[in-house]
């Protein structure tokens, strides 16, 4: 069976030979999920539509892909997983958590202009107390606050030059949370004599696929779908600093949502890194950087493990004088988007977590690089370091002291 | 992108192809339709398993190599296999490492209770070899399927329970599961006290092949202090830790050098002109990525990886579509009895390659001029009666990638 066919359920092609179960981090540290195999093609022969879901687990499944990854038969197990979640959802029905946390696209210009007292609301004890009890969003997990100014009216404000272009899904985290790696993405591509471009977008919708919201999913793609298409018919190829917005965007848009013209689109959309890799492969990547004394470690987030282009962040990174960069022997961070704010899910997700805290403890780094929000959100509460995207190290190497 | 050499499989053989390319300084992508089997396997280095234990492996070889010249060893060559094993036991120093038993054949105790024939094993596993009958108590757990402590013990004429433990409350429990709890300090101490109450004048424990991903050492040290006994590993049922501990091994150690490691996605298409492929193409639906390297190692193993497909009619390779020299008809796959003395034919089907491990027809001509197979894919080996089949992948993976960079 080969790996084209997906995503049309291939449960028959499971051989059974468990190299699944040997790399899933979520049955790793809990017996209440039965693994991959398990979950995915053997349930799968069983579930009939129509008949009632019985995979009261099925919602622990974290969206990681290892088990697609490792597969030789080519079983898309994740993917029978999601779609088995989302029936099981769809029958028993969603809290309205779920839909809170999918949705923080609708509230990110007003948690922006109120960032001020949003982000003290988001520590206070109280609120947070009230949030576990009412809404079931764990007390432990520290919520991530707004800035004042987002990417967006950062990037309005600046003058434009002339470059060819380059367009830019950034996604809704580094919008209205993380500004500074729209601004150091921008940066870099500015330094390589780019003119960077913010085409119409809204929220990937990843985090609604992630909780079985199919149809949520799908109103973004057909919004997202039609723009970044209009921005390729004008000639231009646009990256994603986000691996999570990038997969959804490039992969799941065609095989899991059927969105017309998504195929055109993938074809065109790179990560930040893989594009500045292949500027490296013609020789026209701009490599004036300055020493950083640094000793860093990075992460592989599990979507652009999924996105099948190696490494290429740490491949570009090693390019600067003085950085030493390892990289952290982890497989899975256990935020899962959504999932490790969740009640019921934190322990699981803190569990997951542990094995790469150790795995950082190991190489004692001032500094963690990664590619996802997600990971850097779970990497903070672990270890307490800071934690950047690959790109802001990059921007900063890239930068004249004057 | 632009490779100095692409490994196609992730298997062992491709694995130890990108450690000799990699620590040649070349520039390597190894692609991975999947992991393959190592999680699958018991994990020891069989070289030559079919031979008696009393003869030093290095004899086995040489006579080997006299009796069989078409077989993969006799490629390589004596010097060059104990090269390419010593290649591989480079990547695991002590603690945990790898060794023989006075350079001969050992038998390790399995998880089915017998005894089986292999070369290397790692030193959690050194103590089984000298397993007297009555010696050794055989441990498993309640509610871990995948180890039968009372079968395998009663196989071994030895005494086997099943320890039950508050912390594994839960009906089922995996592999993984347990290999990770038995990192925690406080779960060998609870299991290890369970275990030293169940001694009754054993001073040798036989446990399941799960003594932690990261430090079995450690967790074999701790666990043997509070038992006061010594404790052994014994393979189980798959998913093998011992084999996530070889793979997660390669995986650290070739990007710490570097290599592009694509595992999850199957080679689609390969672009040849003339005797030279010129690139692959990865799928990824709906992207297709191009890859070009000036040599390429075909390492993709045999039926269960996709190295080598069945149609009802015939066998055939999938990637380059070489020739596989095969019987007529379906009829003469297998010998009329399923267990029989003599291997199945179809097991014997393989890719044909020069000496120095190019793709050649069965007249001797040479197919393609950059690539190069390594594996069990190739022809004239049976690894499952000889017994060989980690000895082929790592001295095939090793000798045709060092062909390929001459």
């Amino acid at each position: 069976m080969n790996k084209k066919t997906w995503p049309k359920s291939n449960a028959d092609a499971c051989i059974r030979c468990t190299t699944c179960m040997a790399v899933c981090p979520v049955s790793r540290v809990t017996p209440k999920f039965p693994g991959p195999k398990q979950a995915g093609p053997a349930a799968a022969r069983f579930r009939r539509p129509g008949e009632p879901s019985a995979d009261d687990w099925i919602d622990l499944c974290i969206g990681c892909h290892l088990c697609d990854m490792v597969c030789s038969s080519g079983v898309n197990v994740s993917e029978l997983n999601l779609i088995a979640k989302a029936k099981y959802l769809d029958e028993k029905g969603r809290p309205f958590r779920d839909w809170l946390l999918t949705h923080s696209y609708l509230w990110g210009q007003l948690g922006s202009f109120f960032s001020p007292l949003i982000n003290l609301l988001f520590k206070n004890p109280v609120i947070k107390w009230m949030g576990e009890v009412i809404l079931k969003i764990d007390r432990r997990r520290e919520l991530p606050g707004y800035e004042f100014l987002t990417f967006r009216q950062w990037f309005n404000r600046k003058p434009t030059k002339g470059n060819p272009k380059i367009a830019y899904f950034y996604g809704c985290y580094t919008n209205t949370n993380e500004v500074d790696v729209g601004k150091a993405t921008v940066q870099v591509l500015e330094a390589n004599g780019f003119e960077v471009t913010l085409p119409p977008q809204r929220c990937c919708g990843i985090a609604m696929l992630g909780n079985g919201d199919f149809k949520g999913a799908k109103k973004m793609a057909r919004y997202n779908i039609p723009s970044l298409l209009n921005t390729i018919h004008s000639g231009s190829k646009i990256v994603f600093s986000s691996t999570s917005c990038g997969h959804m965007i490039k992969h799941q848009y065609s095989h899991l949502l059927s969105i017309p013209s998504a195929e055109e689109v993938a074809q065109h959309l790179f990560d930040v890194f893989e594009f500045l890799r292949n500027l490296k492969e013609s020789n026209s990547l701009n490599t004036h950087f300055k020493e950083l004394s640094l000793k860093a470690a990075y992460f592989t987030p599990c979507h652009l493990r999924a996105l099948g282009m190696g490494i290429p962040a740490l491949e570009i990174l090693r390019l600067i004088p003085g950085l030493q960069i390892d990289q952290i022997e982890a497989d899975c961070c256990g935020m899962g988007g959504t999932f490790g704010f969740k009640k019921e899910k934190y322990e699981i997700s803190e569990e997951i977590g542990k094995d790469l805290k150790e795995a950082i403890d190991r190489l004692n780094p001032e500094m963690i690089l990664t590619d996802c929000e997600g990971c850097r959100i779970q990497i903070r509460h672990l270890t307490g370091l800071k934690v950047l995207h690959p790109i802001q190290i990059l921007r900063d190497a890239l930068q004249n002291d004057g | 992108m632009r490779y100095d050499l692409i490994i196609i499989g992730m298997g062992l053989s491709g694995l130890m192809a990108a450690k000799t390319a990699a620590g040649e300084g070349k520039k390597v992508l190894i692609v991975g339709k999947g992991m393959g089997a190592l999680c699958l396997l018991s994990n020891t280095i069989d070289v030559l398993g079919q031979f008696p234990k009393i003869i030093r492996m290095r004899d086995n070889l040489f006579q080997w190599i006299k009796d069989h010249p078409q077989h993969p060893y006799s490629k390589v060559g004596l010097e060059k296999i104990e090269e390419a094993l010593n290649s591989f036991l480079s990547l695991f120093p002590p603690p945990y490492s790898f060794q023989t038993v006075d350079h001969m054949n050992c038998l390790i105790p399995t998880g089915a209770g017998t005894l089986r024939p292999t070369y290397f094993i790692p030193i959690t596993m050194v103590e089984g070899t000298s397993l007297n009958e009555g010696k050794a108590l055989i441990v498993g757990l309640k509610g871990f399927k995948d180890f039968y402590a009372h079968y395998v013990a009663d196989q071994l004429k030895c005494r086997g329970v099943n320890v039950s433990l508050s912390d594994l409350l839960h009906g089922e429990i995996t592999t993984t599961y347990l290999g990770r709890l038995m990192e925690k300090n406080s779960f060998i101490k609870n299991i290890g006290r369970e275990i030293k109450k169940q001694l009754n004048g054993e001073n040798l424990i036989g446990f399941p092949a799960l003594l932690g991903v990261h430090d079995p050492i450690q967790v074999k040290n701790n666990l043997e202090e509070i038992i006061g006994a010594k404790v052994f590993e014994i393979p189980t049922l798959p998913p093998s830790i011992p084999g996530m501990r070889i793979f997660n091994r390669f995986k650290e150690w070739l990007i710490q050098k570097g290599v592009t490691f694509l595992l999850g996605y199957p080679v689609s298409k390969v672009t040849l002109k003339g005797k030279k492929c010129e690139g692959i193409e990865v799928s990824h639906p709906p992207v297709t990525t191009s890859y070009s390297a000036d040599r390429y190692i075909l390492a993709s193993g045999r039926f269960m990886g996709g190295g080598l497909e069945g149609t009802a009619e015939k066998i055939f390779e999938p990637i380059f579509h070489l020739p596989i020299p095969q019987p007529q008809s379906r009829g003469g796959w297998f010998e009329k009895k399923f267990f029989t003395v003599s291997p199945h034919r179809i097991h014997r089907v393989g890719i044909l390659t020069n000496n120095a491990f190019q793709p050649i027809d069965e007249r001797g001509g040479l197919i393609l001029e950059n690539v190069w197979v390594a594996g069990s894919i190739l022809a004239h080996h049976h690894f499952i009666d000889e017994k060989s089949r980690e000895g082929i992948e790592i001295t095939t993976g090793y000798w045709a990638t060092k062909k390929a960079m001459e």
